[in-house]
């Protein structure tokens, strides 16, 4: 009897470690295999983290499927928090496995996963061809190292100014002659005397609006042997134009700290800013999280640095990629390139997201661009592509986008020195020859 | 039953090694070998599962690195107000809990609601507060302060204002776990004691700091070991509160948050298993001098 | 009052009952003022489960509550259209079952070990135990996810358990309470010939009781809401827990929070169901088990 007892015990503790090792159950293999579905579609895993991507991916998923049936894919698309996502698919990079077959990568992390001679992405640059001179160059060397292109861009993120039409009809302000930055600031000294109210914005943990100004300057992040070098006197003359904006009142910290925040759009859409620049993408973003001001908001191109041939660059973006060691990759590639790249993908990418496509055969077919029942069209009194046909020939590439030291730069601007610079009132110079002096130090440069 | 069987679950000898072998795999293969490796790690740079080793180019950098300091500071005063403030407030209330006055059925009211908070989650008690200090002027704390003519404050975006909040968090989950603990130890201090003191005629604030302080020292220890241990390994309480890991001039930023920024987010495992070593030798220095300080390894002690 | 209070009332307790009275009304005053503001928060979150999620997100949790903004939206959702929100709850259910079961036998197993005999090795391994309470789990947090990754056991429930099965502050408590267990019930057990570890699971675990109802308490609080550990090892999103499944919804690429704050809300309630049920014998057990000088 006792035997028995015990016996059962110790086999409840064994079952309870069994079932443990068993629950888990899952692969950690690279993707999901190549093992074709029933109908013989190749299972495809691929992570994101913006759901709105999904509803791109899986749409074009279903036409690829249409004019392939021979080589049909089956996506398979998880969805996870930004910040999430990149950490596992780094630690998965890093690890050597685990990676899923395609990954939508965020700019500023891009350089994490192309260091080195064998980085984990493949080159995309043959599947890109057949689409490759209707699509805005600049955009793909953001994605690229030498000759190899590792990801393909989502939209062109070109900067453009949102401003808010009544807001600014009373206090008397007439948008469509803001032109430079001097133009900008004047203007928004002169609001916000008026109202007491911000004009535009200071973001203090997304640092996007400062590189299109350095870049207008003239300017760079990094000296030409790569090292860092955010002090250069471009740079520091830019941040003290954003500096004394802040202190004429022209632009004012955001609550939530950048305008793509929950308690940004609630204090943009009470009207406590009335001028917003940010990257075209921004559009999807009024347009779901901001529907009261629906027709008071214009596009316009963003202010430029007088005498300055760059009008504007890329600001944030996503790089979809391949995993190099997939066991679809080809198959991969080709569906991709389609999905980020043809004239039908980039029509959706406006449809379905409102961004601005990186296909600039979609700028010209007004079918698309007038169309009155885009629900983006609808919101805004002006539209978004003659702006962006105003400045096509003034979009640059931003070198140091491209740098392995990126994201290092990014953190620290993101966390420490804009707040310094907007919020703590420290001279923008001994602001950044602090931060200088710490990345040096971090990326082992000093 | 086979013979060596039998001696096997019969033998007295062989039986407390049998009894501990889980804790010792569990040391074995969790902490022993992790440690190891974190210190092979933390003087290598690790790329793609490629490692390169670079000697303590890792800690040069760490030294120098003002955002680490930042790092430590911030744990470190995190550690030491948390300690100031959930000992003293959860030994009072368990006192009081404790008295011979008052009504039972308040007195559980007060046991269940003080420890609920401890049960929620840190997503949710991080969200909860996150929402409460939110910087616009009808959220609750802001709602809170305009009563005494202050505010709307910008709770998160400033240094002390942001310390607050964290620590208003921890109180909020903490207390209702260590007054526990302290009713525990409390309820097993033989009650002769207090009735010889009361002989002696010794008011309850006397027995209070003669009889019920002293001979809780073991719970006193314990709770200061594992507050030490808490608060400088506290991350995920300002992960959620900041909605991130990243807070304006990184003052919400902790040694675990540096740590988990440096081998998760910017995948720097050998420079992240630096700041581990680190973090492993401040808390193992702290405890072990408090330890010690109380004669917890004195050998009647560890028997 | 009760009769209870009044048999347990002490006799110098007649001797001053005025002042003591007045003292015990302003001491039961005091614990339900500061019970209720412990309440506050969990209370705010209940509100906010009848407000639209972005409001709540924009200008945060508010006492003035606009009853005309309340509505059972976010409920009817959580019930109807909230995606994976029962997955993850049915997965958080499956691996705190099996953490709290597993923690409890080990833990109690080791610990009889501990409190029951002596041999070489004991003190230096004792010792080891309460350094491992003392040293932050973080900071192995990383080589072990290097070392889970070679063995091909990430995204597996097995590696959020098994770490955590021999749990040192668990082998602690029980320890603790073991010792107060009288050894002649250990002779009586062998006297009738019951192995030794019979005589564990089926003389001594039987009388820890209230211990195994505080650890099953303390350990369940903190597998369900264990956050860090399996966010680093979990990977398809079909194996979340709760705790992982509500961060992933405070993103602001897609507009999910009115679910994010009802399903906050409604992730308590097992483990208050939890501690309700226990709650009797909690301090008896925390008592017993309680560090003793």
């Amino acid at each position: 009897m006792s035997r028995i007892r015990t016996t059962a015990s110790a086999a409840t503790v064994a079952a309870v470690l069994a079932a443990c090792l068993g629950c888990g159950g899952g692969s950690p293999g690279g993707g999901a295999g190549t093992s074709a579905d029933a109908d013989g579609a190749t299972p495809m895993e691929m992570w994101i983290f913006g759901e709105l991507h999904g509803v791109l991916y899986e749409q074009m998923a279903d036409r690829w499927n249409e004019l392939h049936p021979d080589r049909a894919i089956d996506l398979r698309l998880t969805v996870y928090p930004y910040q999430d996502m990149h950490n596992k698919l780094q630690l998965a990079a890093n690890s050597g496995a685990g990676m899923p077959d395609l990954a939508d990568i965020e700019v500023t992390k891009f350089a994490n996963f192309v260091r080195g001679d064998d980085p984990p992405l493949m080159d995309l640059s043959a599947a890109a061809e057949p689409y490759r001179e209707d699509v805005v160059e600049a955009r793909l060397d953001l994605y690229s190292r030498g000759d190899a292109v590792y990801g393909y861009p989502t939209h062109v993120g070109a900067f453009v100014t949102f401003y808010n039409t009544e807001l600014l009809e009373e206090a008397g302000i007439d948008y469509s002659t803001i032109v430079t930055w001097d133009d900008f600031a004047a203007a928004g000294a002169e609001y916000h005397a008026a109202t007491g109210r911000a004009f535009g914005t200071a973001n203090t943990d997304v640092f996007f609006v400062e590189p299109l100004v350095i870049a207008q300057h003239g300017g760079e992040l990094f000296a030409e042997d790569g090292t860092v070098q955010v002090d250069s006197p471009e740079v520091v003359r830019s941040f003290e134009m954003m500096q004394d904006m802040v202190e004429t009142g022209a632009i004012a910290p955001i609550p939530g700290s950048s305008p793509d925040d929950e308690e940004a759009y609630g204090s943009i859409a009470r009207g406590d800013f009335a001028a917003i620049v940010y990257p075209a993408w921004y559009t999807s973003r009024f347009v779901d999280y901001m529907p009261d001001l629906a027709g008071k908001v214009a596009i316009a191109p963003a202010p430029v640095v007088a005498g300055s041939d760059t009008l504007t660059i890329g600001g944030g973006g996503t790089g979809t990629a391949v995993a190099a060691g997939s066991p679809v990759r080809d198959l991969a590639a080709e569906w991709l390139a389609f999905a980020k790249l043809s004239p039908e993908a980039n029509v959706a990418v406006w449809e379905v997201l409102g961004f601005d496509p990186v296909n600039m055969a979609v700028w010209e077919d007004e079918e698309v661009t007038r169309d009155p029942d885009n629900q983006f069209n609808q919101y805004f009194t002006t539209n978004l592509f003659d702006v962006l046909n105003q400045v096509k020939d003034g979009i640059e590439h931003f070198e140091s986008f491209g740098s392995p030291d990126l994201p290092a730069v990014n953190s620290r601007f993101g966390t420490v020195t804009l707040t310094e610079i907007y919020e703590s009132g420290v001279p923008a110079r001994e602001a950044l020859e602090q931060a200088q002096r710490e990345l040096k130090n971090e990326l082992r440069q000093g | 039953m086979p013979a060596l069987a039998r001696r096997l679950l019969y033998s007295q000898k062989l039986a407390p090694y049998l009894f501990v072998l889980p804790f010792v795999a569990t040391l074995a293969l969790f902490w022993i070998i992790p440690v190891a490796r974190s210190i092979v790690m933390s003087t290598q740079e690790v790329m793609y599962g490629q490692t390169t080793s670079v000697g303590m180019d890792n800690y040069a950098r760490l030294w120098n690195d003002g955002v680490f300091w930042t790092a430590m500071s911030n744990s470190a005063r995190y550690m030491v107000l948390s300690l100031l403030l959930l000992i003293p407030i959860p030994m009072l209330l368990a006192a009081v809990v404790n008295s011979r006055i008052g009504s039972p059925r308040v007195k559980a009211f007060f046991k269940a609601s003080m420890f609920v908070p401890a049960l929620t989650s840190v997503v949710v008690a991080g969200l909860v507060f996150r929402l409460m200090f939110s910087e616009s002027e009808s959220a609750v704390m802001n709602q809170v302060v305009q009563v005494f003519g202050i505010g709307p404050v910008r709770w998160l975006r400033e240094d002390l204002t942001g310390l607050a909040a964290l620590l208003a968090l921890a109180v909020w989950r903490w207390t209702g776990v260590n007054t526990m603990y302290f009713i525990a130890g409390m309820q097993s201090i033989p009650g002769e004691y207090y009735e010889a003191a009361s002989l002696d005629g010794a008011n309850r604030r006397q027995q209070f700091l003669r009889i019920t302080v002293p001979n809780l020292r073991p719970t006193i220890v314990y709770v200061t070991t594992i507050s030490v241990y808490g608060g400088l390994a506290m991350f995920l309480e300002s992960f959620m509160l900041y909605g991130g890991n990243a807070s304006p001039n990184n003052q919400g930023l902790t040694v675990v948050g540096y740590l988990y920024r440096k081998g998760v987010e910017q995948n720097d495992l050998g420079f992240a298993s630096a700041v581990g070593i680190v973090l492993l030798v401040a808390v193992t220095a702290i405890n072990l001098t408090q330890l010690t300080l109380a004669g917890t390894f004195r050998k009647e002690n560890v028997r | 009052m009760t009769a209870n209070a009044l048999r347990t009332r002490p006799p110098a307790r007649r001797r001053e009952p005025r002042a003591t009275r007045a003292l015990s009304v302003l001491q039961s005053t005091a614990l339900v003022v500061i019970a209720l503001v412990a309440l506050v928060p969990l209370v705010a979150i209940f509100v906010a489960t009848f407000q639209t999620g972005a409001d709540i997100m924009r200008g945060g949790i508010t006492l003035a509550v606009d009853p005309a903004t309340l509505g059972l939206d976010n409920w009817t959702m959580l019930f109807t259209d909230s995606g994976p929100y029962f997955r993850w709850f049915a997965n958080s259910l499956v691996v705190t079952v099996l953490q709290v079961v597993g923690t409890l036998l080990v833990s109690s197993f080791v610990a009889y070990g501990f409190a029951m005999y002596d041999f070489r090795g004991r003190t230096p391994l004792f010792i080891a135990v309460l350094a491992i309470m003392a040293v932050p789990f973080e900071m192995v947090m990383l080589p072990l996810y290097v070392q889970v990754n070679e063995m091909g056991l990430a995204d597996t429930y097995a590696v959020i358990v098994i770490p955590f099965l021999a749990a040192a502050v668990t082998i602690f408590f029980f320890r603790q309470y073991f010792l107060g267990v009288p050894k002649e019930i250990l002779e009586a057990g062998r006297v009738d010939g019951v192995t030794e570890f019979g005589i564990f699971f089926r003389l001594v675990l039987p009388i820890a009781r209230p211990a195994i109802a505080a650890m099953a308490i303390l350990n369940g609080m903190m597998c369900w809401n264990n956050l860090l550990w399996p966010l680093l090892v979990l990977r398809s999103s079909e194996k979340f827990t709760l705790p992982i499944g509500l961060n992933t919804l405070i993103t602001p690429y897609a507009n999910n929070y009115g679910l994010l704050i009802v399903g906050s809300f409604f992730s308590l309630i097992p483990i208050l169901v939890l501690f309700l049920a226990f709650q009797r014998f909690f301090v008896e057990g925390m008592t017993a088990g309680a560090v003793k000088g």
